[in-house]
């Protein structure tokens, strides 16, 4: 699975200043550390960027491609900064990605030309008219839309990723069914097409440290589905493992889970077991409590 | 189990020649699966095709229309037993029941409660909507005269209630366009019944003792080409009816079986005399799944809770009330009065707003647009942040009603303080409770000063 | 053709927990949904619990105090009025008195009066703090000492002071109630913690907190109906607990449970007040609630009669 790495965030406590007052140095350095730990994008997020969001994307962009040529996402809601962006990123080693064009009107009409013009790839959200969508047939019908739109455009289906929309599972827990059906359609919907997430936000909310193990678990039940990217924490090492194909053991186990295979639980280490429980968490067979591993 | 849309694309021609309306097949098949549209609509879909889809892309529980024009109803269509699974559709019409041998007087009465008993939520009108018609005598003449007079008083959808086909015939003629829902057709009348309810064009009620003898009643009305159907099992022991009614939804959804995949109506009226009890009879059909309930009569102190109930069961969960943005004054607020700001989740604007109302301290609740999202959800989605709401104070004309300038942000929101002040240049931002219940407290030791 | 009711896998069952200084009412013990008896045993009714307050009430509505003049103000005389008069299965004490917001009162005094209220009357007591977590946690477990041996039901617990008041309900060995914020994975990791802290199984029963009649029960109602699914389909242990509805107080906070007569529509005030209530506990019955908490007697005999429909 490639990775997209998402720590490059105008919501951090560091960047965010820094972004703001121009200082190189913070970004270079979170460029450089990103960059380091081997991922195939690096996602550069500036939120909602209402002020001067075109100079601030421009200033970032360079600023992150002095160090690195890794390709960009660009991650804003603010169209001018987006073309701002897209005006001046490298693209040597890849195409730079539009993250996000969702299925609402104003927001196609505005990107997908952007798009044809420089030459990108697209994020293609599954977000519609009416908010997040309820569940995989609902999400089937935004991905039509925006099919159509893809096609009109002439984008070319590899560069286009959809993006099912992930849920937090603490709180919608039922919400996350409906991600993973719609992905275990997306090959025979989607033939062609790329895709991706915001895997970190199936642990948003959950305790800090529990929430690597329900990123990586969820990554290994996408991927097996067919998700073949993530906008995931660049320094999770045990999430880039099995990203790369690594920690074989674990991942047969959670595709176990994932069949409905018996598991001899008796016979596993805590560690393992773990990964069977988040599993059926994720899967919704269990019901989600922050205490899930102590049961 | 309903087909999956992949399920339903495989089956079509894939020639995205939209004349389905569907810009792609693929559209059309998501849009089916998702219980919009129907398979018909596709004139392409191959005959091998159709036998496979047809019948299991049909909703479970057919969505039935009672009326004409701007006086619908639609009762069934309902997709799931639990409302947290998905929601429930349809919200459960309510019903008043006139006969025939009631006097002129006490029929206005009651069908004028129908105009009287309507009531404004969050943006929506509460109220009950249809009439049930009951044929006492089984006199067809009385009965199509005391139809069109309430036609007359009132515009509505109507509940034909006769065990006689010739009334059900003239009732039905009375109403001319508007297509009233034909009570009942039994095993005795079927015939007769589903012949006029064919030749009108009208929705019909299949009304049997057993769940089995309705399921075969059912088949015969379908065999003779009906398909607008409402069930009724004709109890008038609550027990009873509460458990009918989950069996009817269980069998349909679970089972996909047909018989039984209608809506149904029930009759609180005939369960309990008491109208308070009659009142907990429909609380508790409007809850488990009848499509349509019969009241004996309306009142504001029966029908306001009912009203509330139904909206409350039938909100979608996913889906949450939002209320409109703007200023909310609460308790006459005047120059010197506090001003507060949430968002517009419908149950945090209403459980602020009950809160500073308690406190009966006159106040300024201001309401921003956060899509329906919650303090702490809207913050973290962007939509409760400085940039958002302090365009939102400028504009609201908040400026112009108060002479000082404090704005109390929630607890929960305390981190966006700083940028606030900034943006919102001579404010004080303040930060208020936590809680909503704290609130009293708060406004009770505020000050303009 | 003939159908057979499609059958629900119940996998699960509720624990029956004993209430009461003489553990002689029982709530719980479910193994299937709320009032489905066609197919399996609800073996204990829901049970009413009714309002009593420490001190008289002021901001209530004139319909509900109207029944309560002569005794507001002396909790045991209430309580016993309610149990007595009303036929209340249970009383729900409030120790308004303490709420740090209004009269911040003192701790030991409302303990006292809890004990004699659970003193006064053989039936269940509920007593619950104010919800604000430093009081509570000094006058519950005060509460928990003075009623050693009543095995009084205290609460709101919430996870923030659940191990202040947890451990003297461990000590003094009363039953706990268990209060989230309306969330079936809080309600769920709350009784996690309490486990952890050694509250036992057989003295939790989960309050979900109850929103009121048109401002947001329809979310308690979903929460129950999901704790009772997990329960008993999915033998989700920590949630297989007896469930209260604190609603009494809930509704008749509503601004329309209040209101008087003058808009006509809304038709007379003491019924509409009543049956606001009544059509809540009904919904609140029909979810999953074990016990419903109410305030007015005539709401009382409504549900009462509501369920001998049902259970005779």
């Amino acid at each position: 699975m490639k990775l997209v790495g998402e720590n490059m965030n105008v919501m951090s406590k560091t960047l965010g200043p820094a972004m703001r007052e121009r200082d190189a140095s913070p970004i270079r350095k979170m460029a450089e550390n990103i960059a380091s730990k081997n991922v195939d994008f690096i996602d550069i997020n500036l939120g909602p960027a209402r002020k001067q969001g075109a100079e601030m994307m421009e200033w970032v962009v360079k600023t992150v491609n002095e160090v690195t040529d890794i390709p960009l996402f660009l991650d804003t809601s603010n169209v001018e900064a987006m073309e701002a962006g897209l005006k001046v990123v490298k693209r040597d080693k890849g195409k730079p990605v539009i993250n996000s064009v969702s299925a609402r009107p104003e927001r196609m009409e505005a990107l997908f030309p952007l798009a044809k013009t420089y030459e990108a790839g697209v994020v293609a959200l599954l977000l519609g008219v009416d908010g997040i969508p309820r569940d995989e047939n609902e999400r089937g019908i935004l991905w039509s839309e925006l099919m159509v739109k893809c096609t009109e455009f002439e984008l070319a289906p590899q560069d286009v990723y959809v993006d099912p929309i992930v849920l937090p599972v603490n709180t919608q827990q039922n919400q996350v069914q409906g991600c993973t059906n719609f992905m275990m359609m997306f090959r025979d919907i989607a033939p062609g097409y790329s895709s991706t997430c915001g895997l970190s936000n199936i642990s948003n909310g959950a305790p800090e440290h529990l929430r690597p193990i329900l990123n990586q678990t969820y990554s290994v039940i996408l991927n097996h589905l067919g998700m073949e990217s993530a906008i995931v924490d660049s320094f999770d090492a045990d999430l880039t493992a099995f990203a790369r194909g690594g920690k074989a053991e674990i991942r047969d186990l959670i595709l176990k889970a994932v069949n409905g295979e018996d598991i001899d639980t008796a016979s596993l280490s805590k560690d393992m077991l773990d990964y069977v429980k988040t599993a059926k968490l994720l899967l919704g067979q269990s019901l989600y409590s922050d205490s899930w591993l102590e049961l | 189990m309903a087909l999956t849309g992949i399920e339903i694309f495989k089956q079509l021609p894939k020639t995205n020649c939209k004349d389905c309306g569907f810009p792609t097949c693929l559209a059309f098949a998501m849009n089916l699966a998702a219980g919009k549209g129907e398979l018909a609509d596709c004139p392409h879909v191959s005959d091998a095709a159709k036998e496979t889809l047809s019948a299991a892309s049909a909703p479970p529980i057919r969505p039935v229309k009672i009326g004409a024009g701007d006086y619908v109803v639609t009762v069934g269509g309902e997709t799931v037993e639990f409302r947290h699974e998905k929601t429930f559709v349809n919200p459960t019409p309510i019903a008043v029941m006139v006969s025939t041998d009631m006097s002129d007087a006490d029929v206005e009465a009651k069908i004028k409660m129908l105009d009287t008993l309507v009531f404004d939520r969050v943006g929506l009108k509460l109220k009950p909507e249809m009439v049930a018609v009951k044929d006492a005598g089984g006199d067809a003449a009385k009965f199509s005269a005391l139809v069109s007079k309430i036609l007359s008083i009132k515009a509505c959808p109507l509940i034909l209630v006769s065990s006689s086909a010739d009334s059900l015939k003239a009732g039905a003629e009375a109403c001319g366009d508007n297509k009233p829902l034909l009570h009942a057709a039994t095993a005795e009348n079927a015939d007769a019944v589903a012949a006029i309810a064919k030749e009108k064009g009208c929705p019909v009620v299949a009304k049997a003792d057993s769940l089995d003898a309705l399921a075969q009643l059912t088949e015969k009305l379908s065999a003779a080409g009906l398909k607008d159907i409402v069930l009724d099992t004709g109890a008038t022991d609550i027990k009873k009816a509460f458990e009918e009614q989950i069996i009817i939804r269980r069998a349909a959804l679970r089972k996909l079986f047909r018989p039984l995949g209608f809506p149904t109506i029930t009759f609180p009226c005939e369960m309990f005399d008491d109208p308070m009890m009659e009142t907990l009879a429909a609380a508790t059909m409007i809850a488990k799944y009848s499509g349509i309930v019969v009241l004996s009569d309306l009142k504001g102190e029966t029908v306001f809770p009912l009203l509330l109930q139904r909206m409350n069961i039938f909100t979608d969960p996913q889906r949450p009330m939002a209320t409109e943005q703007g200023i909310y004054p609460i308790g006459n607020p005047d120059e010197n009065s506090p001003v507060l700001i949430t968002t517009n989740f419908s149950l945090t604007y209403f459980i602020v707003a009950g809160e500073i109302e308690a406190s009966r301290v006159p106040s300024w609740l201001l309401i921003i647009d956060s899509e329906g999202l919650s303090v702490l959800t809207a913050w973290a989605a962007g939509k409760f942040v400085a940039d958002a709401i302090a365009p939102f104070v400028k504009k609201s004309g908040i400026e112009d009603k108060i002479k000082h300038r404090k704005i109390v942000i929630p607890g929960y929101a305390a981190q966006i303080s700083g940028e606030l002040e900034e943006e919102l240049a001579g404010w004080e931002i303040q930060i208020g409770p936590r809680e909503a219940s704290h609130l009293s407290a708060f406004l009770k030791n505020w000050s303009a000063a | 053709m003939a159908f057979e009711t499609p059958k629900i896998n119940y996998s699960g069952k509720i624990r029956e927990v004993k209430l009461g200084k003489s553990k002689n009412v029982s709530v719980g013990g479910e193994s299937a949904y709320p009032l489905y008896l066609f197919e399996g045993e609800n073996p204990n009714q829901p049970k009413i619990a009714m309002e009593v307050f420490d001190l008289a009430p002021e901001e209530w509505a004139d319909a509900a105090i109207a029944p309560f003049k002569d005794v507001a103000g002396d909790p045991v005389a209430w309580a016993k009025l309610n149990v007595e008069q009303h036929g209340a299965d249970m009383i729900a004490l409030y120790l308004v008195s303490t709420d740090p917001n209004d009269k911040n009162m003192d701790a030991a005094q409302a303990a006292e009066t809890a004990k004699k209220v659970a003193q006064a009357v053989d039936v269940p007591v509920i007593v619950y703090g104010t919800g604000s977590e430093e009081k509570d946690a000094e006058v519950l477990a005060k509460v928990a000492e003075a009623c050693e041996g009543l095995n009084v039901i205290i609460g709101p617990v919430q996870e923030a002071g659940h191990k202040k008041i947890g451990a003297p309900c461990i000590g003094y060995k009363h039953t706990v109630s268990a209060n989230t914020p309306i969330d079936v994975n809080l309600a769920k990791q709350l009784n996690i913690l309490l486990g952890n802290l050694g509250v036992n199984a057989d003295n939790i029963i989960i309050d979900p907190t109850t929103g009121g009649l048109g401002y947001g029960i329809e979310y308690t109602y979903s929460v129950i109906e999901r704790i009772r699914m997990a329960a008993l389909t999915q033998q989700d242990a920590q949630l297989q607990q007896p469930i209260i509805s604190v609603l009494g107080r809930e509704v008749w906070k509503c601004k329309e449970a209040k209101m008087g007569a003058e808009d006509e529509k809304y038709g007379d005030p003491a019924k509409r007040g009543i049956l606001m209530e009544a059509v809540s506990a009904v919904s609140m019955i029909i979810s999953g609630a074990d016990i419903v908490v109410l305030r007015h007697p005539e709401t009382v005999k409504l549900i009462k009669q509501y369920l001998k429909a049902f259970f005779n």
